[in-house]
């Protein structure tokens, strides 16, 4: 498996934002404002990777959840208090807003995919990225998973090269071998 | 890109409740009655294309809508893969119950995955999974689904998109100002006012073979990320050409091989004159037909690369496209007569949206009862 590099952030429930923000402003200069957890936690991961990213790769981004608390604010807001959203949150609420940040964030222009994470979800950004491999549209693919059922897990893993070998569903396989930056919060 | 057809397909939307009827109303010139809606806190009016309304929860709708996709007795799905591409999800249900709750709990928070792990299990699919990239969804479902079955990875994939009539759609791009006040969906127009929401319900089977009644092939397309704003694409327009271009290259055709480009077309300020730069830039002021269907649907954001594409698609088949009546004033040189294009026509589709997200396709139509369709 061609992994050049890979991180994986662990923080509990009790992390809040602020904490996020924090630990996102030690590896980026001028992390976006106005962001929320979902974004922040992806960025969090995705940054330590930044020195070994190139402008050709593509971007695969996977979560369980969309980010609950933007969810909440405009359900509550739109259907309880007859409100209209505030802009940021209607816009943040897009499930691909954090694939457009961490692109922003990194130089990343190839293609920018979403996808909801279930129980095949590492097979599943593989093979999506591998089309774009094997097709010379990238030279990397950067991936990345959010998990948070309580506490939260992101992990990220960048791959320069097609991949030939048989897709696996474990983040600790597909890393076997690169140094993981680990960061907990 | 080897070529994979669309093989079956179906759409429930504005224009009528089948895909035969809501193209039939297209070529009459018959754009649909909206329903008024009001805007929170400024208590301003707009308006919304429903779908015709019958009772079904969603899940009922879309089994009917696979159903109707698959056909009577369809063989088995172990062989192909679903991908729901949407941007509403079950959203419309949560909206309902928080009305209900007058609450919003975090454990009321549904999975991303929800209704693609429940469809796959009801149906039997051989896999699934939910892609979200905002008003590229569908476009991205039908590019990647027909990839990977180029890759071998599966013999179809099934692609289902939809977006309900959602609160908080309506709402918040109320909030950002892009709806329209005047209740006239015109792209291109100089007085253009903002968009209308629709909902809408859409699948397509793609395989290798052609079926017995295939609508069209896709040839190729290309999808990338814009980083330059979160909610608009560079108005110069370079982006867009760039992506169009890749798109026919994958496709390996020319931009003058193109019969008609169909437009995003939100008739937001922004994205079409983003657009227009675009097309400028891709064709100078020589440009093929041009076709617009978000006033005919409404924007159905994460759905509209599948209900427009399959919404001219079908219309091709048909007979002409109708007029644009504000042509002469446009930013685009669209055409004051109903245009009659062959049904095998070469199309280049565009699709923009939040996230940076720009993609486009390329089609070729299959005419009606040509089952080899080459």
């Amino acid at each position: 498996m061609p992994v050049i590099a890979a991180s994986e952030v662990h923080g509990l429930a009790s992390t809040d934002d602020k904490q996020l923000k924090t630990a996102l402003g030690q590896w980026l200069d001028s992390p976006p404002r106005r962001i929320d957890r979902l974004i922040l936690q992806c960025l969090l991961a995705a940054a330590p990777l930044k020195a070994q990213v190139r402008s050709n790769c593509g971007l695969y981004l996977a979560s369980a959840h969309p980010a609950r608390a933007t969810m909440g604010a405009l359900l509550e807001a739109v259907c309880v208090q007859h409100k209209q959203p505030k802009p940021f949150e209607f816009v943040n609420s897009v499930s691909n807003a954090a694939g457009f940040h961490i692109a922003q964030q990194l130089g990343i222009d190839g293609p920018n995919l979403f996808i909801g994470a279930g129980e095949q979800v590492w097979p599943q950004l593989l093979s999506l990225a591998n089309l774009d491999l094997q097709d010379g549209l990238i030279e990397q693919a950067l991936l990345l998973v959010c998990d948070e059922r309580g506490d939260f897990c992101v992990q990220a893993l960048l791959l320069e090269g097609a991949i030939t070998s048989a897709y696996t569903n474990s983040f600790n396989e597909l890393s076997a071998g690169t140094e993981v930056q680990r960061i907990k919060l | 890109m080897t070529p994979i057809y669309l093989q079956r397909a179906a759409l429930h939307c504005a224009l009528g409740d089948d895909l035969h009827s809501a193209a039939r109303a297209l070529q009459s010139d018959q754009p649909p009655q909206g329903e008024p809606f009001v805007l929170h806190e400024v208590l301003e009016p707009r308006t919304y294309l429903y779908a015709t309304k019958t009772g079904e929860s969603l899940s009922e709708r879309l089994d009917r809508l696979l159903g109707e996709t698959l056909g009577a007795n369809p063989q088995a799905l172990d062989d192909c893969l679903l991908i729901i591409a949407s941007t509403s999800l079950d959203i419309s249900e949560l909206e309902a119950l928080t009305s209900q709750q007058q609450s919003f709990r975090p454990e009321d928070s549904t999975p991303l995955d929800l209704l693609a792990s429940q469809l796959r299990q009801r149906w039997g699919f051989a896999a699934a999974f939910t892609l979200n990239t905002a008003c590229t969804s569908a476009a991205n479902g039908l590019l990647y689904g027909a990839r990977l079955i180029n890759a071998g990875q599966y013999a179809r994939a099934l692609v289902l998109s939809f977006e309900t009539p959602s609160a908080i759609a309506m709402q918040g791009f109320g909030a950002l100002m892009l709806t329209s006040p005047s209740g006239q969906y015109r792209p291109f127009h100089p007085e253009r006012d903002g968009l209308l929401l629709g909902e809408a319900y859409a699948a397509v089977l793609l395989s290798r073979e052609p079926g017995d009644a295939p609508l069209a092939r896709l040839l190729g397309g290309f999808s990338a990320c814009d980083t330059s704003s979160l909610t608009t694409t560079r108005e110069d327009g370079s982006h867009i050409h760039w992506v169009m271009q890749q798109a026919l290259r994958s496709a390996d055709c020319t931009a003058a091989q193109i019969d008609l480009v169909k437009l995003h077309g939100t008739a937001t300020s922004a994205n079409d004159e983003a657009e227009s730069n675009g097309m400028r830039l891709l064709y100078g002021e020589q440009m093929p037909a041009l076709s617009l269907l978000k006033p005919w649907l409404g924007h159905t954001l994460g759905a509209c690369g599948l209900c427009e594409s399959l919404l001219l698609l079908q219309a091709l088949q048909l007979g002409p496209l109708p007029a644009v009546s504000y042509a002469s004033e446009a930013l685009l040189p669209f055409s004051a007569e109903a245009q009659q294009l062959a049904a095998d026509s070469l199309l280049l589709t565009n699709f923009f949206g939040f996230g940076g997200n720009n993609a486009s396709l390329v089609l070729q139509g299959c005419a009606q009862g040509d089952t080899t369709c080459r």
